[in-house]
């Protein structure tokens, strides 16, 4: 049923696992993502070669993050070291052709041709990186000494979320006494400093509105946009196999987590103890950004209020003060991608937080 | 002219060995090659060997940077200060010699080792297959072995009989010979004949031996290649046994790694960062023990084995030497051997 096996760690088995791996790709399509968020086909990439590894018996079993229901840093890495050590392995092995004519000669070599299916398949593909930073030259003005980046880190976040943080940033040259970017000779290439680089990494959990004002601060640094992407939490319900019971994502967090805890439980029985129930699907896409730009200070997030809104009385006061110095505003929002069974939990959530996001369908 | 009835039919006949014929040559050439095998498999487990020293030299280290963390975190090696501890720690991290911790994310870091061990222990793992299918062809090869091993012997049969029925006519030559008057036309063509018999029975009782010797040296040859096919069959599943524990290990520890080094970047956790390490410790513990394990192994089976083999090369040049000085004395007493071989058959 989807047995918790460690910390925040999920198993799915043969028929849910490859069920989990269908839907969750067809719903990255369905979401329409934009370069706000991770790369949903190198995401995509990472689950077909899953569903491959599934299929020809290289592994057994999916770990999935069960506050979150997405793969976990396990999940991830397995295709990616697959990816390195791929080459070599098919060099070892051989002609396929000749491992396919000893088929009959030992249960080996019908292992030996999955494997080579499976390793050729990593030819050229793009695998979802478990961490990814790069820098982007937008602009550079060496007359006025000033160099204009974008900053995108792709990662798997401790959180169990996959997402993508953009920054967006200028940086005067005269005012640098420690630069956060140093740009190359070449005036085209760039590179973070590590200080800077880890910064950002270790803030990328963070709201934007927060990242914004943690950069900002730096010396030499006007940040200009500061914009999160974020794939997750998906619910899933994965009937059992054979009389088995079925699997459904088993620790989510915060309003979803309730809502979906009441959904689990809701009448005529508990759709947990339920066999014959139709798979079902559930995934968020959110955004998050803090910019100059922004006309409209609000969240359409039902999952996420604004940070000032979360703020008790007298912090708010302070934070007030702080926002007044810093020139951007806040937009939250997220879109959904359901099955039919649990579209209303999904309008119930916008509801309830008054809110009006897109929801589709995934059949 | 008219000397005592021989039949001489038994000259003339075509002896029915099976395969291409067998010399010297030829058979030192049909066991090089079938040798040509277990050296390519020895070529494959001396690479394995090289590999496993650089896999069990890089798990060293990395075995070394995850005890520095724990060791670090548990307080025992921080004994020139807070600073030092962290600096120390950090100069077991590849490119970070020289930084001060808050330069890095530990969550960044952990989550590198992280994916640094899981390729190591694939990269162990992708061997198994390997072994196995040099294991089946290994197996393979003691088919063919024994496909040579009865076919010698059966030729070696067919030379047999054939020597025994050369030594019958060879004795009433002798018998018709005595009958004759010595000098006569029909003595010199009764010697003709006798040496007609000698020269077969020289070729057949070469042959006898020739196939003899190769049923003895294929029957080595299988008994090497059986090792062999043993050796690799056991380290494939030493292998697999280890390699199969340590992703599992890798496998649970891996949300524990994230969750601490997250942890850890917010300054927070000590403690349990100390616990999860432990954990990937453990793994990469339990695969350096097995490739350490197997140091051993190779030194002590893998050396043997090759020994063996030079030794029994050795062995075989020096029958096929002495095969080659083909005096008279040593033909003669090949076939003689050869005739005591037959009738000892023939007789059982």
């Amino acid at each position: 049923m989807g047995e918790l096996v460690t910390l925040h760690t999920q198993e799915l088995l043969g028929a849910q696992a490859r069920g989990y791996l269908d839907r969750v790709h067809r719903a990255l399509r369905a979401a329409r993502l934009n370069n706000t968020f991770p790369d949903r086909r190198r995401l995509q990439c990472s689950l077909e070669l899953l569903g491959h590894a599934l299929d020809g018996g290289i592994y057994e079993e999916l770990y999935l993050d069960s506050r979150t229901g997405l793969p976990n840093l396990a999940t991830l890495t397995r295709v990616l070291t697959d990816q390195e050590v791929a080459q070599d392995s098919l060099t070892r092995m051989g002609e396929r052709d000749e491992l396919e004519a000893r088929l009959e000669e030992a249960e080996v070599f019908g292992r030996l041709v999955d494997k080579h299916d499976y390793y050729q398949r990593f030819q050229g593909r793009e695998l979802a990186p478990v961490d990814d930073q790069r820098v982007l030259l937008r602009r550079h003005d060496p007359s006025a000494g000033e160099a204009a980046f974008r900053i995108e880190l792709t990662k798997l976040d401790g959180s169990g979320l996959y997402l993508r943080l953009t920054i967006e940033l200028t940086q005067v040259a005269k005012l640098w006494r420690r630069r956060a970017i140093d740009l190359e000779d070449d005036g085209e290439t760039a590179a973070a400093s590590l200080a800077f680089r880890s910064t950002i990494y270790r803030c990328a959990h963070l709201d934007a509105e927060t990242i914004f004002v943690r950069l900002h601060g730096i010396e030499g640094v006007a940040v200009e946009r500061v914009q999160r992407g974020i794939i997750g939490p998906a619910l899933y319900f994965l009937p059992g196999e054979d009389h088995g019971l079925p699997a459904f994502t088993a620790e989510p967090e915060g309003t979803l987590g309730d809502a979906w805890r009441r959904w689990l439980q809701q009448d005529p029985e508990p759709r947990a103890e339920v066999q014959a129930e139709p798979a079902e699907l559930l995934m968020s896409f959110a955004t998050d950004s803090a910019a100059i730009d922004v006309r409209e200070e609000r969240s359409n997030d039902p999952l996420s209020a604004l940070l000032t809104d979360r703020l008790q009385t007298s912090e708010r006061a302070r934070y007030g003060a702080l926002r007044e110095r810093y020139p951007f505003r806040v937009f939250k929002d997220r879109k959904f991608v359901a099955t039919r069974g649990l579209k209303p939990l999904a309008r119930a959530l916008c509801e309830r937080a008054n809110t009006r996001n897109l929801i589709y369908d995934l059949r | 002219m008219s000397g005592p009835k021989v039949d001489l039919e038994i000259l003339n006949r075509h002896v029915a060995y099976t395969g291409e014929g067998i010399s010297v040559q030829s058979l030192e050439t049909d066991i090089q090659q079938e040798r040509a095998v277990q050296d390519n498999k020895i070529g494959e487990l001396k690479e394995l060997r090289d590999r496993n020293v650089n896999v069990q030299k890089a798990m060293a280290e990395e075995l070394k940077k995850l005890r520095r963390f724990s060791d670090y975190l548990n307080g025992t090696a921080t004994r020139g200060g807070l600073m030092a501890g962290f600096k120390e720690l950090l100069s077991y991290i590849p490119g970070l010699n020289g930084l001060v911790l808050s330069q890095r994310s530990i969550e960044e870091l952990l989550k590198q080792q992280y994916h640094l061990s899981a390729k190591r222990v694939k990269e162990a793992a992708e061997y198994v297959d390997t072994l196995k299918k040099s294991e089946q062809d290994l197996y393979q090869e003691i088919d063919r072995i024994n496909e040579k091993i009865v076919e010698m012997a059966k030729n070696e049969r067919e030379a047999l009989n054939y020597v025994l029925e050369l030594k019958r006519l060879q004795q009433e030559l002798a018998d018709a010979e005595q009958a004759v008057e010595a000098g006569s036309v029909e003595a010199r063509d009764i010697q003709a004949k006798r040496d007609k018999v000698y020269a077969k029975l020289a070729e057949h009782s070469t042959n006898v031996q020739l196939y003899g010797s190769a049923e003895e040296r294929y029957a080595l040859l299988k008994e090497s290649t059986r090792k062999l096919g043993e050796t690799i069959r056991n380290l494939g599943q030493d292998i697999q046994q280890y390699t199969t524990a340590a992703s599992i290990k890798l496998d649970m520890a891996s949300a524990q790694i994230q969750a601490i080094g997250r942890a850890a970047d917010s300054s927070v956790v000590m403690l349990e960062m100390k616990r999860s390490l432990d954990v990937m410790s453990e793994s990469m513990n339990v695969t350096t023990q097995f490739v350490s394990d197997t140091q051993v192994f190779f030194r002590s089976n893998l050396d043997t084995l090759i020994n063996d083999l030079n030794t029994f090369d050795e062995s075989t040049s020096a029958l096929l030497d002495e095969n080659l000085k083909t005096s008279k004395e040593i033909e003669q007493r090949r076939i003689a051997r050869a005739i005591e071989k037959a009738t000892a058959e023939a007789a059982g």
